[in-house]
């Protein structure tokens, strides 16, 4: 059903290129994927690879500070950047006719941003980021879910412990040198995928990216991801915590520890999660929420972690007067009848998933960043274009199976909010 | 490998020639009983996107029934008289698709997508939703009771009750506009099954509605399933149509909603706009772009790349049948809640007083005018496109027009136009922080009188 094309190549420094030709509209989008993340930092440094983000669009040899932004919207483009835990991306889409423009900015940043470095840079983009962990994380509602989730399931020394805005401690005491060893690190072509989706000629389009990647030497070997990964595949137990915080409503959510997005057979926990989770079929919403009225929401989901381990993550919110202990109970009977799933259960979830990738891949940003990240977890880009198939192959054993062994609670993290914390 | 001879990596590349942009065909049409159905073809991949588009949008509820558009909407997922609920989300998801049911000021819409094979199985279900629900009572209780605790998160989230008081405090009592799209506790208790009965009976109906579809298609099929499909549907005459003007409240002052210990304030600063109807749309757009509307905008290159103050900072109209607000919206630091407040009014004067540099003015055209492909690449998307269309009466060639009229907009015409419609003195400020801090140094401003407001909701 899906046939992306894409032709993979590489440069003699490194830097993995996937090109993508699609002539419907006159767009085109460029897609970078460093494989660098919040797994990457030392303690001390936790939140420093999404300021490091900040740092890149302060400029570089060729291009001043905000540049990169004006001239991208001058162009008629839309950019950004996202860090994560394995990995930090740089997009933007734009008039096709500009494809050398985001080359050549992507260029520039990535072989020669040292030089536009400058400390009232970096104290600028460190109130910016500040700011940012305190409208998502400290000034929101259940806005340090993932901080708390992530120090149940993980012991501290797993480079997925600590999340990726960083702590406020650590923000602060980045300084330039850091900044410097990181860029020279971490930001060499020999870690990178680029990717080229949309209206562009495909040999065209290979000799600009040599002409304006060409000439980055390649880096050093990356170093070995810091702390522990060495953990065992479940976690052993129940950890339950409970918060009681400035929320209007209860909630509860809990995560399980999986293998890594890139085991074999790991598509059964994106099948369990749609459901239990996705739409208003799925097993949490017909149960908790219309037939008990226990629960206002409720989801699920696989988070998709690349080294080590991922996390399936489900949960509901209750209504202002519920029973917290009662909204646990009601997801955890819900987790245990996985040990049964029909048949048009599995046919539901993966018509939904079709429905949902075809719907992302209109997007040549979206379809480029799926293009990327296959290539960093699987060496594949093209994978993309099987990834239905493998959901199909999903029976319902592997599903039991799946639920049988990762699902008990020999590997449950529990995390509770209660209203009544702060006024 | 080393670049070619001539290669200046200290010089910004040249485009290459610019590429066609051609808008899909649309093709109009309506059935016998006055429903009006646009068409578009995107074939790239095989989807489709079906919107009906039902004339009930909350612009034209009193306050007293603020919300019930929403409520009745979101009822449809309660079941038909041929399935039930459970029964209708099983039949759609299982063949992949999700219905979406949505109602803001001007219209409810429902809308899936689906895999394009799927069509015929999935207009039949989108109908029969709309046109049989049977809203069983437990589950309009239900999403009653969901809407009453979605509305006491809002409270408790900074921006959503930034949104919500923004609106309040600049609009009166009794205009729609004044009060949160989705009902206050009071009007929301009210609804039942009555009340969701006897809004679709007077709102849905197929001469005041519209059907998009757009996608992986053939024309006289479509044309044919909707004829048939929503042909049983009664035309019935409809009346009333909400409001003539929004009527506002005194500008020129600061209202704080208190959330103490906020660790940041959640800023609005707003007056009312000008409906979408107006003449000024494309002058002002490019004005906006100019002030708060691009990353390279005033505001933002002040307040986060200067200043640091922010995450964020954007300005925007709210275009809708009248005239919904202007706002300027921001986060910030507790301690930099005046300050911040400060600059953005000082770069709204200074922009209407000496207007956009003809460079500022000409990136906000390429942007806006280059941005634009960009909206059409779904068939989710150009489905919204043709809705615009169809809910505001936008000529045809309304989007095929559009990156020329941009493009016409000059710094003399966006200038004039702000100045038009838009008067600092009148704005009102709306805080959502911790009073005891922000309320000092908001005392200080000349932006009006500083009131700590009573909760509303």
């Amino acid at each position: 059903m899906l046939n992306v094309p894409v032709g993979q190549h590489g440069l003699a420094n490194g830097l993995r290129v996937n090109i993508s030709v699609d002539r419907t509209i006159p767009i085109v989008a460029v897609n970078l994927w460093y494989a660098v993340g919040s797994k990457n930092e030392r303690k001390g440094r936790t939140g420093f690879a999404h300021l490091f983000e900040h740092m890149m669009f302060q400029g570089s040899a060729n291009v001043p500070k905000n540049r990169h932004f004006e001239l991208v919207e001058r162009a008629g483009g839309s950019l950004n950047a996202s860090t994560w835990f394995d990995r930090t991306n740089y997009f933007e889409t734009l008039p096709s006719h500009h494809l050398e423009l985001a080359l050549w900015l992507e260029a520039d940043r990535m072989g020669w941003m040292l030089p536009a470095m400058t400390a009232e840079k970096l104290e600028n983009q460190r109130e910016v980021v500040k700011n940012e962990r305190k409208e998502r994380y400290d000034n929101q509602p259940y806005g340090d879910w993932d901080e708390r989730i992530q120090a149940l399931v993980f012991p501290p020394s797993h480079p997925y412990y600590h999340p990726v805005i960083g702590s406020m401690e650590d923000i602060g005491a980045a300084d330039l040198d850091d900044v410097a060893d990181f860029f020279k690190t971490f930001y060499v072509p020999n870690n990178a995928v680029l990717t080229l989706c949309g209206d562009l000629d495909p040999d065209d389009a290979l000799r600009a990216v040599e002409r304006y990647f060409g000439d980055i030497p390649a880096g050093d070997p990356i170093p070995p991801i810091p702390g522990s990964m060495d953990i065992p595949a479940k976690m052993g137990e129940t950890r339950e915590e409970t918060v009681e915080a400035e929320v209007p409503l209860p909630r509860v959510y809990i995560a399980m520890r999986l293998q890594p997005f890139t085991a074999d057979g790991i598509e059964a926990a994106e099948v369990v999660a749609t459901i239990l989770g996705s739409g208003r079929a799925s097993r949490l919403y017909r149960s908790l929420v219309r037939e008990q009225k226990i629960a206002k929401d409720a989801f699920a989901y696989h988070f998709p972690l690349q080294t080590s381990a991922s996390m399936l993550l489900l949960g509901a919110t209750g209504y202002p007067e519920a029973d917290p202990e009662e909204l646990k109970e009601a997801l955890l009977t819900e987790v245990e009848g996985l040990a049964t799933v029909e048949e048009r259960e599995l046919e539901r979830a993966v018509a939904m998933t079709e429905t949902g990738l075809l719907r992302r891949v209109q997007q040549v940003g979206e379809r480029a960043d799926l293009l990327s990240m296959f290539d960093q977890y699987f060496r594949d880009p093209g994978r993309l274009n099987t990834e239905v198939d493998r959901f199909r192959a999903v029976s319902r054993g592997k599903v039991e199976d799946f639920a049988g062994e990762y699902l008990g609670p020999d590997n449950r993290a529990i995390l509770t909010y209660l209203p009544g914390g702060g006024s | 490998m080393s670049a070619p001879r001539g290669f200046r990596r200290d010089q910004v590349p040249a485009p290459g020639p610019v590429r066609p942009f051609s808008f899909p065909e649309l093709h109009a049409f309506q059935t016998s009983n006055g429903l009006r159905v646009r068409v578009a073809r995107m074939s790239r991949l095989p989807l489709v996107t079906i919107g009906l588009i039902l004339d009930a949008g909350e612009g034209l509820l009193p306050v007293r029934e603020a919300g019930w558009a929403a409520l009745t909407g979101s009822s449809l997922e309660g079941g038909t008289r041929r399935r039930t609920g459970p029964e209708l989300a099983e039949a759609l998801e299982g063949i992949g698709a999700r219905i979406s049911l949505s109602t803001g000021w001007d219209a409810t819409s429902v809308t899936l997508t689906c895999m394009a094979e799927r069509l015929p199985a999935a207009m039949s279900l989108l109908a029969e939703a709309a046109m049989e629900p049977a809203f069983p009572e437990d589950e309009v209780q239900r999403l009653r009771d969901q809407k009453l605790a979605t509305i006491r998160q809002r409270r408790m989230d900074p921006r959503s009750l930034a949104n919500d008081s923004s609106a309040r405090f600049i609009y009166a009592e009794d205009c729609p506009y004044g009060r949160p799209l989705g009902g206050l506790p009071s009007s929301v208790e009210a609804f039942g099954v009555e009340e969701a009965r006897s809004h679709s009976r007077r709102r849905y109906c197929p001469n005041t509605a519209g059907l998009i579809l757009v996608g992986d298609l053939e024309l006289p099929e479509v044309e044919a399933m909707a004829d048939e499909v929503f042909g049983p549907w009664q035309p019935r005459s409809v009346q009333g149509d909400g409001f003539a003007a929004p009527s506002n409240l005194e500008g020129g002052r600061v209202a704080v909603v208190d959330r103490p210990g906020a660790v940041q304030s959640e800023i609005r600063i707003g007056q009312v706009g000008v409906p979408r109807s107006t003449s000024l749309f494309f002058p002002l757009k490019v004005f906006n772009a100019v002030l708060g509307g691009a990353f390279t905008s005033r505001l933002m290159l002040n307040l986060r790349e200067k200043q640091g103050f922010t995450y964020g900072v954007r300005s925007g109209f709210s275009f809708r049948r009248q005239a919904g607000p202007f706002t300027i919206s921001t986060a910030v630091a507790t301690e930099v809640t005046a300050p911040a407040v400060q600059e953005a009014m000082s770069e709204l004067t200074h922009l209407l007083e000496g207007g956009p540099t003809e460079e500022e003015a000409s990136r906000a055209r390429d942007f806006i005018a280059g941005v634009f492909p960009l909206r059409f690449e779904t068939t989710g998307q150009v489905a919204s496109r043709l809705g615009e269309l169809f809910v505001y009466d936008l000529p045809e060639d309304f989007f095929s027009t559009y990156r020329d009229r941009i493009r016409e907009v000059t710094p003399e015409t966006a200038i004039d136009a702000g100045r038009t419609v838009l008067d600092p003195s009148r704005m009102v400020v709306t805080v959502v922080g911790d009073a005891e801090k922000v309320r000092g140094p908001l005392e200080e401003l000349p932006f009006g009188p500083v009131e700590v407001a009573t909760p509303f909701y």
